[in-house]
């Protein structure tokens, strides 16, 4: 155990390090943004009156940092609210605290991407394997064909294509905004609102990532297939069924690195996903404050994101570890 | 240190109690369809396996001696199939005609196969403890107890921690200890029919003593009948009691051990011998067999398949040679030789005797 | 499989070393392109979306004419792909958008391999302490969401040009190329040939110039081309966006300002938006033909069957 303790504490000690990157560079870039929107908005608080202090404290609020002192105390000041999950506030929705509108957002998004895993994962492992076994038939090939071409397909092309045909052909699911009148939380109604909304984009979101999927699975089955342990268990009377699950089973292991390796591609693909059908994720709202100049709430999308992508990467490493014995019982390091 | 007799216990599920089965191979030829052109690789061979008896086949890689072993367990791989040829197993009936279904419970319960690879013949992702009780889902076995205490004491046998087997998983096993794990596999369910493929190969010297000395052993114990497939005449001399020559697919010669070993008469099997270097005596002695074996495209379609390489076709040029596939010619009793050259000799002696 | 049949004929798997072959490449591309007629019309596509890309912008005037009584129409003789919200030909705007979007794919690819296959090179030949921290440098760029960053940078970087939108997107995606192009060198160090170059004394940058690279040239070369579809994607996307100028003529705008002008919702105007979308599928399509192709060349063991 002190093992899987001491990997855990590395995994985590490396999140906080790209954590801290992450915001530097977010931290340097509003900073030494063009035109400055720090100091705009300090000017622009004197204009309409405030004293420079009250300015002062109101920019802090916003920005996480004040406008004034070195560079090097305003980045502290702006590390020490961040340790505190002070994001600093909205400048488009005034008065929200970014902490709080990232963390709505960041449920719709959660919810998007998981679907849209779970499926593309299921759908690919299955039709992998059934190209795989069906290699040398129409079947088969067609099967990897449709697995190169839909892999290259862009996520928005995926979902442009779907919104297209099915608001403004068949107009079945709602694609706009969620009203705010639903809680997000473990509620009936924010889990029905939830399939309606993210039917069409998590289908989306399917289709356009099980090719990769499913092109990993059938080249893994093919080389287990070709193990020896495979006849081996053939050649000890196993059933059929048994069999089978030794394939799979062994087959599977590569995909959890491509998974694993997939997961920034798949937040960074669900900011097209969500613009595309209105969906109030992180994705859109890191697109939404950039276009408002909304700084702040950039970079606290931005920052959330990036935290996701990280969790997610350890979640799929520990869950390898888990299921592969070799990597779990090493001896040594 | 004993072995659990095998009667009376409840994991039997051979026909024969107490022994091994016989086996005859009748004319059985194993094709591999390639382009269209079907290839033999085992060519019409007929072999006896007497009950309780060690059998070691040799050859060399190439030459169908695997193609055969599989065949005796109805596991031929793709494109290959069974053409011609039956393979009868006592209690388990002809291997060619059974239904797959019952081919399939007859492996490993009453045909054990220990894998060439031995290295990685087991599931790396699950304990050997884990794929024991696969083993039994797939052979309804309800006593699993038993079936542990039956590995444990077949493990133990073979001088390992049983405890520590069962809880290992393949990477956590040296390849000796892979070796012995496919053995207990092969036999933990009863089996009285044993094949072993390259069972030494990739091993160290001290684990290859070990291995055959556990062969020997388990074969007198359990009176098991054995097919030892290998390329190491030496392994083939140090266990068993008959020898089957095998080249290109065709058996070119058979009979007991010593015998054969001793006075060689088909060219190819001398030429093995020759090939092997001595400890005692002077190693440039040993010759290798000048040439290549053949490939399933390079192997001639009439005649002998050895002639390219044979030093008796280069000196003697028997028409025979070219035109038909030498048949098996029993000389000595008790020993068969497919060629021409040695059956025209042999004739030859008998009609001088006769005179 | 090989090891339990006797087969050495077709059990044996050829060994994996490509030797280099770069006087027939072009004849081999040319036999194994013939070879199918899908992969002649994906080279075909991809050469046409090239001659487009070069000459595109000087088929047309600076500023595409207009016609106001026509907006958002369909496809007429005028106009074969219809007109857009301010009454411009679409297919004009097809083929000027052509050249920003080859360009800074092209450039970006490009980028990626260089910056790649070198510090996969280097760090799987070297190994240790090289190794390690260029990997540890590597799995941070991976880690990085790489759309989101695109699109936190462009609230700096204004990607006016295809050579700075080429630029950015090489320097943020060469992670995954140089993660693989690592572990093949690893193995392929342990291979005979490579010991026995440097069990022979010659120098670091000759082993890996002339033993290494020429057999990962092959993965590299599969990846430009892939890349390049890649490339196109994210930049299509940063501008469908619609956090980047949309003066810029790239097809991401035509579809942005297709969806900001509500062909989504309505339906008129359909072609304006499949448009830049097709040609995406199309020109992807016909990408993956040629890797099909590619894949041939350099893996000759593919060409029995």
């Amino acid at each position: 155990m002190p093992k899987a303790v001491r990997q855990l504490a590395g995994h985590l000690l490396r999140g906080l390090v790209m954590v801290w990157i992450v915001t530097t560079f977010t931290f340097v870039l509003v900073h030494e943004m063009p035109g400055n929107p720090v100091q705009a908005q300090y000017e622009s608080l004197i204009e309409k009156g405030f004293s420079p202090d009250a300015a002062s404290r109101q920019v802090a609020v916003t920005y996480g940092f004040v406008p004034h002192g070195s560079l090097w105390s305003q980045y502290g000041h702006y590390l020490s609210r961040l340790l505190h999950f002070d994001l600093g506030k909205s400048v488009s929705a005034q008065g929200v605290s970014v902490a709080k509108e990232v963390a709505s957002a960041a449920k719709w998004t959660i919810g998007l991407v998981l679907a849209g895993v779970v499926l593309s994962f299921a759908l690919g492992v299955v039709l992998g394997v059934v190209a795989a076994m069906r290699r040398n038939s129409r079947l088969g090939d067609g099967l990897s064909i449709a697995g190169s071409l839909l892999h290259g397909v862009p996520q928005y092309v995926m979902a442009l294509v779907l919104v297209t045909l099915l608001t403004v052909k068949w107009p079945l699911f709602s694609t706009g905004d969620v009203n705010g009148l639903i809680q997000p939380g473990f509620n009936v109604a924010y889990i029905a609102s939830i399939i309606s909304h993210a039917v069409l984009p998590a289908t989306a979101f399917a289709l356009s990532s099980f090719g990769g999927y499913l092109l990993t699975m059938k080249s893994s089955v093919v080389s287990v297939l070709g193990d020896d342990f495979i006849l081996a268990a053939e050649l000890r009377g196993l059933s059929p069924g048994l069999v089978f699950r030794y394939i799979s089973r062994n087959a599977i292991l590569p995909l959890f690195t491509v998974l694993a390796l997939s997961f920034g591609f798949m937040f960074g693909g669900a900011v097209f996903i969500e613009s595309a059908f209105n969906y109030p994720g992180m994705g859109a709202l890191l697109v939404s404050s950039i276009g408002q100049r909304d700084y702040s709430e950039m970079s606290g999308a931005f920052l959330l994101i990036t935290v996701a992508v990280i969790l997610a990467n350890i979640v799929a490493d520990l869950l390898y570890t888990v299921v592969d014995p070799r990597v779990r019982r090493a001896s040594g390091t | 240190m004993t072995m659990t007799a095998g009667s009376g216990d409840p994991l039997v599920t051979a026909a024969v109690v107490g022994g091994g089965p016989s086996v005859q191979i009748r004319d059985l030829t194993v094709a591999y369809r390639i382009a269209g052109r079907d290839m033999a690789a085992v060519a019409g061979i007929d072999l006896e396996l007497p009950p309780g008896s060690i059998t070691g086949l040799v050859g060399e890689s190439g030459s169908g001696k695997s193609t055969l072993a599989l065949a005796l367990l109805g596991a031929v791989q793709k494109p290959g199939r069974i053409t011609t040829g039956s393979i009868e197993i006592d209690g388990v009936g002809d291997v060619v005609t059974l239904a797959p279904k019952a081919v399939r419970k007859a492996r490993g319960a009453q045909i054990g196969y220990v894998f060439q690879a031995a290295q990685n013949s087991l599931n790396p992702l699950k304990t050997v403890g884990r794929q024991l009780l696969d083993l039994a889902k797939s052979h309804d076995v309800d006593d699993k107890q038993s079936l542990v205490r039956q590995a444990k004491s077949l493990l133990e046998r073979m001088g390992l921690d049983a405890g520590r087997m069962l809880d290992a998983y393949q990477h956590e096993l040296s390849g000796g200890m892979r070796q012995r794990v496919g053995i207990m596999f092969a036999l933990v369910l009863n089996a009285h029919l044993l094949v072993l493929d390259e069972p030494t190969t990739a091993l160290d010297m001290i684990s290859q003593a070990n291995i055959l000395s556990i062969i020997r052993d388990v074969s007198t114990d359990r009176a098991l009948t054995t097919l030892v497939v290998t390329h190491d005449i030496g392994v083939v001399a140090e266990v068993s009691e008959r020898i089957a020559v095998m080249y290109g697919g065709r058996l070119v010669e058979q009979g007991p051990t010593t015998q054969v070993l001793r006075d060689p008469k088909h060219p190819y099997t001398r030429g093995l011998i020759r090939a092997i270097p001595r400890l005692h005596g002077d190693p440039a002695l040993a010759q290798a067999l000048p040439g290549r074996p053949p490939t399933l495209g390079t192997t001639p379609e009439t005649g002998c398949v050895f002639r390219e390489r044979c030093d008796v076709f280069a000196r003697l040029q028997l028409p025979a040679c070219v035109e038909t596939d030498p048949r098996p010619t029993p000389i000595d009793g008790d020993r068969l030789v497919s060629c021409h050259a040695v059956a025209s000799e042999h004739q030859q002696a008998d009609r001088e005797a006769r005179a | 499989m090989s090891t339990t049949l006797d087969l050495p004929t077709i059990g044996n798997r050829a060994d994996a070393v490509v030797t280099p072959r770069r006087r027939g490449f072009w004849h081999n591309l040319w036999r194994v392109l013939r070879r199918k007629p899908t992969r002649m019309a994906g080279a075909f596509v991809v050469v046409v979306f090239v001659v487009i890309g070069i000459i595109g912008p000087w088929l047309y005037p600076a500023n595409l004419p207009t016609d106001s009584n026509l907006i958002l129409s369909g496809p007429s003789l005028a106009h074969p792909l219809g007109t857009d919200f301010q009454g411009a030909d679409v297919l004009a705007l097809l083929v000027t958008g052509t050249r920003y979007v080859l360009v800074a794919a092209a450039l970006a690819a490009l980028l990626t391999v260089v910056l790649g296959a070198a510090i996969g090179l280097y760090a799987g030949y070297r190994r240790g302490l090289a190794d390690s921290s260029l990997m540890r440098i590597t799995d941070f760029v991976l880690t990085i969401p790489g759309f989101p960053l695109l699109l936190v940078l462009s609230t700096v970087w204004k990607f006016g040009s295809a050579l700075q939108m080429g630029l950015v997107l090489g320097i943020t995606g060469w992670g995954g190329l140089a993660r693989s192009v690592r572990s093949q060198t690893l193995s392929l160090r342990e291979r005979g040939f490579v010991e026995a170059a440097r069990g022979l004394g010659l120098s670091t940058p000759h082993v890996i110039r002339r033993e290494l690279l020429p057999n990962i040239a092959p993965y590299v070369a599969m990846n430009l081309l892939i890349g390049v579809t890649t490339f196109i994607y994210s930049q299509v996307g940063l501008f469908y966006l619609g956090v980047l100028p949309f003066k810029a003529e790239n097809w991401g705008v035509m579809i942005f300002l297709a969806v900001n002008n509500g062909v989504t919702q309505t339906g008129s105007g359909l072609f304006y938006l499949l448009a830049p979308l097709l040609s995406i599928l199309l020109l992807t399509l016909a990408v993956v033909l040629l890797v099909d192709a590619m894949d041939e060349v350099f893996n000759p063991r593919l060409r029995e069957d």
